[in-house]
């Protein structure tokens, strides 16, 4: 913008900037990038004292030796099961305690989302103690609908949150002009709101997918049959069999993590602006 | 589905016909229409939530141990007994300072390093933030256990490429060594998994933040000859001071519940020396199955986390009332 000196300097800079830049991406990268490589190794080159920055002759040893673990495909059949139920019925019970909070001046509603946000605070490996005491009594524990209903109070705040956001977005005058079209309550739910908060919904059900999948001390505590548990336990468990088999852990690792990176790309957006909605706006 | 494909941002939302419309939306449905959506996800939270809470203070005054749990029969009170033991025992004070230094470690270096990379990707080309931001987004996305399984075999003694790498500088040798040994390297491991898993959020929201600066407010300051270090000090960071104070809030809370890093660090049995107090509660209760004594420390943790919880609440309180 100034002179020519300026120009060279301020390209200098930028150079210099980048170099970090690319230096950070790497850094970070690098764990990510030493999981998968080492997952397509065979044993003799995952085990050598210079490490091997690419595989020599890559292989899908690791992920058969994985997915024939015991427990690994009962494993990955709870983890699914268990996050899709607790993700529709967080959504089901989360999406109306929006709506509440959203549409309605009712009496207790400061109470009601000081509650919601509270909850999300709670440390829950503190509360698990009278939680598995509480399941043990009702003889839910080592069972799949226990740690379901764990889960749902676990996604549930967040998902009531966010999705009071989504609604609050739709204006409140297309309610109203369907009221006045003659619309009942419900048809204007059915009608407006819902396909209006779809995106919303579709966002809030991937981040409660991610936030059931990745979850591992509830569910860690509360089974202890190695065919009630999840994914997150078998990764855990897997290095104390005898010693550590770091191929197909490394393996088992990746395919862990697929589901979620896949999803979490696609929603990355709404995760960050639901922590801190409004911070700047305010 | 007409009035549904009308673009929500062209209907005017000035306060003149916001408020007697909220008024007329307040009186209309009858109250009992709001308690009954409210209503399930209530029960769900008190069932499970409040009500579990309610029992772990009163477990905390009680001694729960397996004998109970196999009976079923009721566990004895005990008083302030479990607070006493855990209040005069030293070793729960060395737990108390390495969580407090744990998280003020933690939290500082992933707010300084966020707001660094937050501004770096502003001053780096399209192509370099692009790469920054897929790295991160990657790393964002991979769960704990993921994150902590890989940083160990990372650091492993025998065949850790980070050992490799470190052993590669003249004059050093950490062939074969092992991190753990010493809880302050272990912890030094630890901190590396957490700040690498916090970074990309920390980051990506406080570039967010930025960009939402007035860019004509640093130009102008630009041009009153203000250096780019007093126009991030005077103009960018007041208006981003709201947002770094919820980030750093929820790093507090977020660092002082470390748990899974640990655990999985220390092959599910972490030593002494790596408790901190999430890690120590749960020995309690599940190895020990000393239950009260474990919800004793629970409580006096969340006591010690109180203070940074409501403030938290108190500002996306405000926040959610705005909109």
């Amino acid at each position: 913008m100034a002179g020519a000196a300026r120009g060279v300097g301020a390209r200098l800079a930028t150079g210099a900037f980048n170099a970090v830049g690319i230096g950070f991406a790497v850094v970070m990268a690098f764990p990510v990038y030493w999981m998968i490589n080492t997952a397509f190794k065979p044993v003799n080159e995952v085990q050598t004292f210079t490490p091997k920055f690419l595989p020599d002759h890559p292989t899908l040893d690791n992920f058969f030796s994985a997915l024939h673990a015991p427990h690994f495909v009962d494993d990955l059949k709870n983890s699914l099961l268990i996050t899709a139920a607790s993700v529709v019925l967080s959504l089901v019970v989360g999406f109306l305690g929006a709506l509440a909070i959203a549409r309605f001046q009712f009496y207790g509603r400061r109470a009601y989302i000081t509650a919601i946000l509270l909850v999300q605070m709670v440390p829950f490996n503190a509360v698990v103690i009278p939680l598995f005491l509480m399941l043990n009594r009702a003889q839910l524990t080592d069972t799949l609908p226990g740690v379901i209903l764990t889960y749902l109070v676990f996604v549930l705040p967040y998902t009531v949150w966010t999705l009071r956001g989504f609604i609050s977005n739709v204006p409140r005058e297309l309610d109203e002009a369907a009221l006045v079209d003659g619309c009942t309550r419900w048809q204007t739910f059915w009608r407006i709101i819902l396909p209006l908060t779809a995106p919303g919904l579709v966002a809030t059900s991937i981040y409660g997918f991610i936030q059931a999948w990745n979850e591992f001390i509830i569910v860690n505590t509360l089974t202890s049959s190695p065919d009630k548990q999840t994914l997150m336990v078998w990764l855990a468990s897997n290095q104390t069999l005898r010693g550590t088999t770091w191929g197909p852990l490394m393996a088992g690792a990746t395919l862990t993590s697929l589901p979620v990176v896949v999803f979490f790309l696609i929603i990355q957006k709404n995760i960050a602006t639901g922590l801190t909605a409004g911070a700047v706006k305010g | 589905m007409d009035v549904a494909t009308r673009p929500t941002v062209d209907v005017p939302a000035s306060p003149a016909t916001a408020v007697p419309s909220r008024r007329r939306l307040a009186r209309r449905p009858t109250p009992g229409a709001a308690w009954l959506l409210v209503a399930p996800s209530l029960v769900v939270l008190v069932a499970l939530l409040g009500y579990p809470l309610g029992w772990m203070i009163v477990l905390s005054f009680q001694r729960m141990s397996l004998r109970q749990l196999i009976t079923g029969t009721a566990p004895p009170w005990v008083g302030l007994d479990n607070y006493t033991r855990t209040l005069t025992d030293p070793f729960f004070w060395h737990v108390v300072a390495r969580t407090v230094v744990f998280t003020v470690v933690a939290v500082v270096l992933s707010i300084g390093v966020g707001l660094l990379v937050a501004l770096l990707m502003r001053r780096v080309s399209t192509w370099v933030r692009l790469a920054m931001i897929v790295a991160m987004l990657f790393v964002w996305a991979m769960p704990r256990l993921v994150s902590t399984q890989v940083f160990k075999w990372l650091v492993d003694a025998d065949f850790g490429v980070v050992n490799w790498l470190i052993d590669r500088l003249p004059g050093v040798d950490f062939h074969e060594h092992s991190w753990f040994i010493s809880p302050v390297q272990g912890f030094v491991v630890i901190t590396a998994v957490v700040l690498w898993g916090a970074i990309p959020f920390l980051a990506i929201t406080l570039h967010a933040g930025m960009s939402q600066v007035p860019k004509e407010l640093e130009e102008a300051a630009t041009v009153d000859g203000a250096s780019s270090a007093q126009v991030f000090r005077h103009v960018t960071l007041p208006i981003l001071r709201p947002l770094i104070v919820i980030v750093t809030t929820l790093s507090v809370i977020w660092d002082m519940q470390v748990f899974e890093q640990i655990w999985v660090m220390r092959d599910t049995k972490p030593e002494q020396d790596y408790f901190t107090l999430g890690i120590y509660s749960y020995v309690q209760s599940f190895s020990r199955s000393n239950y009260s004594l474990g919800s004793a420390i629970a409580v006096l943790t969340v006591l010690l986390m109180l203070g940074v919880m409501a403030f938290y609440i108190r500002r996306m309180f405000q926040m959610g009332e705005l909109d």
